[in-house]
């Protein structure tokens, strides 16, 4: 399976990666971004080659946040139909409302196990 | 009674115990009383605002930063690798955002920044802000410090 993992820090991604291995996940290539502009990008280059399984992304970010991620991947009609799970500092319900309204599917929040992200995003994945 | 410094410290100690817990699998105590020198030339700092304004500051030096990354990673780091600035620019992050999580309302109405890293040590910081709380943690003998100010 192939993931997109958007966060501006580096060091972030590897965790995140690290962590969707340790939840059984077999990633055949994990696509990465810095911010939402990023990922929007490669959404648009990599449509039709190969079907991406899991969108994980932080809120904020420089350039273009986690929402605005998701509200322009809505209007551009990119990779519609992918779970997005959000992956966060900012756990209050109003982010959390917006987020889910704006089209994300699950929300955890940093610092995070590897078992709450299995917990989150294996459902997601079964039920896509 | 709990007065105001004492929530925060309280709640500033959860949260540094939470993200030492969850994400670097150790645990991290707080130093009571004064600690004479933190070698605190790398500072990360995330901004408050909304309804509470200020910022949390954390430093540490090259060695507990380069351990802090390693932790996270699970890889050895180059003593100036880029990655561990973003390792101490993450844990500010996740410290400050657990310390938020763990304010009632209204005050709990407030964003926090993306991080900020720099190797200028903490001049120049707070200077605007009234209230400050200081907290020096340690982890296996590596020992970092933690402002809010606000």
């Amino acid at each position: 399976m192939r993931a997109l993992i958007i966060d501006d820090s580096a060091v972030m991604r590897k965790v995140i990666e690290r962590a969707l291995r340790q939840a059984g996940l077999e990633l055949s290539e994990v696509l990465q971004a810095s911010n939402g502009e990023e990922a929007l990008q490669t959404l648009r280059e990599n449509q039709g080659s190969g079907a991406l399984s899991l969108i994980l992304s932080d809120i904020n970010m420089p350039v273009m946040d986690g929402l605005q991620f998701l509200e322009a991947r809505k209007q551009e009609n990119l990779a519609q139909g992918v779970p997005v799970v959000m992956i966060t500092t900012e756990g209050n319900e109003t982010f959390v409302l917006r987020a889910i309204a704006a089209g994300a599917q699950g929300y955890i929040c940093k610092p995070f196990t590897a078992e709450q992200v299995k917990a989150r995003v294996l459902p997601l994945l079964r039920a896509a | 009674m709990v007065n105001q410094h004492d929530e925060a410290v309280t709640r500033l100690d959860s949260a540094v115990a939470e993200v030492f817990e969850t994400m670097l699998e150790r645990s991290c105590d707080p130093l009571e009383g004064e600690v004479d020198t933190i070698e605190g030339r790398i500072v990360a700092r995330i901004q408050f605002t909304g309804a509470v304004a200020g910022e949390c500051l954390l430093y540490a030096s090259q060695a507990t930063a380069s351990v802090t990354a390693e932790a996270l990673l699970g890889t050895p780091s180059e003593p100036h690798d880029p990655m561990v600035d973003d390792a101490i620019g993450e844990l500010c992050n996740m410290i400050a955002g657990g310390w938020k999580s763990k304010l009632a309302a209204p005050d709990s109405d407030c964003s926090i920044s993306t991080p900020a890293v720099t190797r200028d040590g903490l001049d120049g910081y707070q200077a605007k802000f009234i209230t400050k709380f200081s907290r020096n943690y340690s982890f296996q003998g590596n020992v970092f410090g933690v402002v809010l100010a606000f």
